[in-house]
């Protein structure tokens, strides 16, 4: 095993790390509610220890890392990321306990959103923009960032962003590497400004416009307010952040050949978009239509007018922004969920196991998947009357390799168990009933945020003891690296040296 | 430069290895699933699956904005009919790989119909390296520079040499008479060294000399090797490398025996080669060989289908005393082992198609400044050798080279000026039109004016 380069990678991943906390620290100044130091503080130390196992483990020019190497370094890079960035977290005095705070960064970087702290709206500015800038970076994958900025370390990174990033296949938008992950970056940070810009124009100001728009760009769903998006109470508000969630969860790449030439054809032309496009408006038609009844209810008893006109709106309004933030596993809410009706939920339920698109930066197992898993379903059924008909899985009119179709099958059973695994590992903890456990678990491997019952919209997941709090934060992270390179790190040979 | 390599059999991947290593943007096409597998894993390029000959296929690879097309598949005409749609929707250069000796003789007609530029035929590329090896026996290898005025050859130290462990500023002190070539590279222990003055050549020791042929042969002479005219070889195998060295070298004179193991095959070769003596066996058995006179050779050849026979029968002919024995080895793997079994020369055709291609690619990098004309690639690719052409205006011309920066690991070995050899000192200098043949352990040259700067 080629030690040196894996911690030579792992130092160029805390080094960029470290970088990242310097726009958070900046705010500190900016604000100086406390934090400066924190802030200041752990920046060093992160970049400190980033370039010394950058810059002095000497290693050969050709050395190559091999598939295990490259699962390995994901895997523990994302450990150790997180650690680092408990660290502003553990200084400033937000948690004083480590799982705490681990939780905390695990869930940051993940996009996932779900929150252990119980404190208080304005909190100290700098740590808060931290957290939601953990959002921003693991949203796109820090990996691909440090590929992107750093020169060559090593041939053969291909394996590396393809551990890192979720989708069955790895589409490259141009031959290098480290071009694609420039490209994506770019297109993200374009499509981040946007949506900054347009929560200026919602009347925001400079600091919660900039944690929203890093938000709803990873998809993670940390606001600096306890009540989130419902804060604002802004049908503006509520319908950009609903919108951008939304692009947040479409392919990058789609966005890429939009911008080279093919317009808007690009997305019409992916049978991944129509898909999501198609899952994403029946769904949200639905629930609409189940809490029509539920909003007369409510209507009537804050004292207004019940009739159906103004239900539908008000149910348009919160149903559209709460399915666009499940199914995007951005976890914002405007609207306590648990509330509504059971059909209502159960919608919500399946749209955080199916999640949006591969290539995106949100979680879930991927419409792509999804879709593959129907055609393979139907193709079995189909070859039970006709069993010596040949039949191809065509995804974009072209035929799929048989390794990917059976791939994808592995994927969404072990996607599965882990979510009930998950679930009983976390009842261990022998504070909440079924609905919570489940729910939690299954929010946490997709990365969503809230759950159901005593994890839901407006409460979070403090009361959980340190077993638990670890448990999730592993679920998390299986879930964001897409099971694999974090089950490798779970073998006794990915630790052997050959 | 954006580059489609379509087949990605020996050649092809290693061509989209280099080219990748020399920062270009490769897009590689291939039929099998496995090989695209294969080289999306281990390669950073865009891998397509598809048919290099279909039109929708190379439009997808980006083929209109494409700088160079590189068919190199196992069908000749898949690999014309690629280059022929390329061209036609937009590509600037094709190259093309092609095999068959019917093809070849209607190549120039094929080239300008199809819009080839350059057409490559690694069996011929590889008999022609074979035939210089013949003319020149005491050579590991050669290749040539300044129109032929120039050559550069590889030989191996050996212990009897009186050059041995002598530092080389003092090598004219303590052997007298020893005649004036440069030593341009040396590899040992399958690093690159470029000797200065307190360098000492070792046996066993992988030399590389130039100079102008006439001293080259001197100099051989003086050393005492082996500098006999080759007059009769033995080739094993019939295949189209064997056809097309025949073509070749018995016009200068050689007798050739030629062992070929299929009846029919040895006809043909038989009624295509009147001078041959085609001999009907298997050439791996050591009976046979003794029985035709293996002995009494001046070189053996092994060009059958396999490299292992291949090796063993070169080696077993050494053994019994042919002074030149040339092993064809198609796998590119394992050379650095091969050398230290004491084979003369072990040539790959693919690694010749290769280097063929990447001194076309590398020639047509930079539109402006000084480019290569000439590329050989030495060691398995870790040195080059390349020839330039000074033009006018550069930043290096007129300028003693003691007052220039050169780049790390590369060395100005000789200069041709106005038809002399110059070996290059200090206060020489490069003038307009002269050609320059620079060697360096740090590949990826494509210009003089990244080796010479002020």
């Amino acid at each position: 095993m080629n030690r040196k380069l894996i911690v030579r990678v792992l130092g160029a991943l805390l080094a960029i790390e470290g970088l990242a906390m310097m726009p958070a620290f900046l705010v500190s100044l900016y604000y100086r509610d406390g934090d400066t130091y924190a802030l200041a503080n752990s920046l060093v130390a992160t970049l400190i220890v980033g370039s010394a196992m950058y810059f002095i483990p000497k290693t050969e020019k050709k050395s190559y890392l091999r598939l295990k190497e490259g699962f390995l370094i994901v895997a523990v890079g994302w450990l150790v990321m997180s650690c680092f960035g408990a660290l502003p977290f553990m200084l400033s005095g937000m948690f004083t306990r480590f799982e705490d705070a681990f939780f905390e960064a695990v869930s940051g970087f993940t996009t996932t959103g779900a929150s252990v702290f119980e404190g208080f709206d304005n909190y100290m500015h700098g740590v808060v923009f931290w957290r939601a800038t953990t959002h921003w970076v693991g949203g796109m994958g820090v990996l691909v960032l440090t590929l992107a900025l750093l020169p060559k370390l090593t041939g053969r990174t291909a394996h590396l962003v393809k551990a890192e990033s979720p989708g069955p296949s790895l589409s490259k938008l141009v031959p290098k590497t480290g071009t694609t992950a420039k490209i994506l970056y770019r297109i993200y940070i374009l499509i981040t400004l946007l949506e900054f810009g347009a929560l200026l124009l919602c009347g925001m100001d400079a600091y919660d416009a900039a944690v929203h728009a890093f938000a709803t760009a990873g998809t993670g769903g940390f606001s600096n307010y306890g009540a989130s998006v419902a804060h604002f109470d802004s049908v503006a508000v509520d319908a950009v952040i609903t919108v951008f969630m939304f692009m947040f969860g479409v392919n990058f790449a789609l966005y890429y050949k939009c911008l080279i030439g093919e317009r808007l054809k690009a997305f019409w032309r992916d049978e991944e978009f129509r898909c999501f496009l198609f899952i994403a408006l029946t769904f949200m038609l639905l629930i609409t239509f189940f809490n029509i009844g539920f909003y007369q209810n409510e209507l009537v008893s804050a004292g207004k007018d019940g009739s159906f006109g103004p239900a539908l709106l008000t149910s348009l309004r919160y149903s559209s922004f709460q399915l666009s933030s499940i199914i995007s596993t951005t976890g914002f809410v405007t609207f306590d969920f648990s509330r509504w009706p059971a059909a209502s939920q159960m919608l919500l339920l399946l749209a955080m196991f199916i999640g949006s698109c591969a290539g995106s930066t949100a979680g879930g197992m991927k419409v792509i998947r999804v879709n593959m898993l129907f055609k393979m379903s139907r193709r079995n059924i189909l070859s039970t009357s006709r069993p010596r008909k040949v039949d191809v899985i065509r995804v974009d009119r072209r035929a799929v390799d048989e390794t990917i179709v059976s791939q994808v099958a592995q994927f969404a059973v072990m996607y599965v168990a882990l979510v009930f695994i998950g679930a009983f590992l976390v009842s261990l903890d022998g504070k909440f009933d079924v609905l919570t456990n489940i729910t939690a678990s299954l929010t946490c491997v997709s990365n969503v945020g809230p759950g159901l019952g005593a994890v839901g919209p407006i409460y979070n997941f403090a009361q959980y003891g340190v077993w638990g709090k670890m448990v999730l934060s592993f679920l998390m992270l299986f879930g964001r690296l897409e099971l694999l390179p974090m089950f490798i790190l779970f073998t006794r040979s990915a630790w052997k040296k050959y | 430069m954006r580059i489609i390599v379509i087949g990605a059999g020996k050649v092809g991947y290693t061509l989209a290895e280099h080219l990748t290593q020399e920062e270009h943007d490769v897009t590689v096409i291939d039929k099998s699933d496995e090989v695209i597998e294969h080289c999306s894993g281990s390669l950073d390029v865009i891998c397509l699956k598809g048919n290099g000959a279909n039109a929708k296929v190379l439009l997808e690879a980006g083929v209109d904005k494409a700088n160079i097309v590189i068919a190199s598949t196992e069908s000749d005409e898949s690999n014309m009919l690629a280059c022929l749609i390329a061209k036609r929707l937009g590509a600037r250069y094709t190259i093309c790989r092609i095999r068959d000796p019917e093809f070849n003789e209607s190549q120039t007609f094929l080239q300008n119909e199809l819009g080839i530029d350059v057409a490559i035929n690694p069996e011929r590329a590889t008999a022609l390296e074979i035939s210089r090896l013949l003319r020149y026996p005491f050579a590991g290898s050669i290749e040539s520079f300044a129109r032929g005025l120039v050559e550069m050859v590889e030989f191996r130290a050996l212990e009897k040499d009186r050059i041995i462990g002598i530092p080389m500023k003092d090598l004219h002190q303590k052997v007298p008479g020893l005649p004036r070539i440069l030593y341009a590279m040396v590899e040992r222990n399958g690093s690159v060294i470029i000797p200065d003055g307190n360098f000492a050549i070792l046996p066993n020791d992988k030399v590389f000399v130039s100079g102008d042929m006439v001293t080259i042969t001197e100099f051989f002479r003086f050393l005492g090797r082996n500098n006999q005219k080759v007059r009769s070889v033995m080739v094993l195998g019939g295949g189209r490398i064997s056809y097309y060295l025949s073509r070749i070298v018995v016009p200068m004179g050689i007798h050739v025996t030629l062992f070929e193991l299929n009846p029919e095959k040895a006809r043909r070769l038989s009624e295509l080669l009147p001078k041959v003596d085609v001999v009907l066996g298997d050439g791996t058995d050591q009976e046979l060989l003794q029985e035709q006179g293996v002995s009494q050779a001046d070189a053996f050849i092994a060009l059958s289908n396999r490299d292992e026979e291949n090796l063993l029968t070169a080696l077993y002919a050494s053994r019994s005393g042919v002074p030149k024995t040339i092993a064809k080895n198609s796998r590119m793997t394992y050379m650095e082992i091969l050398n230290d079994l004491g084979l003369d020369s072990v040539i790959s055709p693919p690694y010749i198609t290769t280097s063929t291609i990447l001194r076309y690619v590398r020639a047509r990098e930079n539109g402006s400044g000084t480019h290569v004309e000439r590329l050989y690639r030495l060691i398995d690719g870790n040195a080059e050798a390349l020839e330039f052409i000074a033009r006018k205006g550069d930043p290096y011309i007129g300028i003693p080279l003691k007052d220039l920066t050169s780049r790390k690991g590369s060395l100005v070995s000789v200069i041709v000026h106005q038809g002399k050899i110059i070996i290059p000192f200090g206060n020489d200098r490069i003038e307009e039109g002269d050609h320059v043949v620079v060697i360096s352990s740090n590949p990826g040259i494509s210009d003089l004016n990244e080796v010479l700067y002020r």
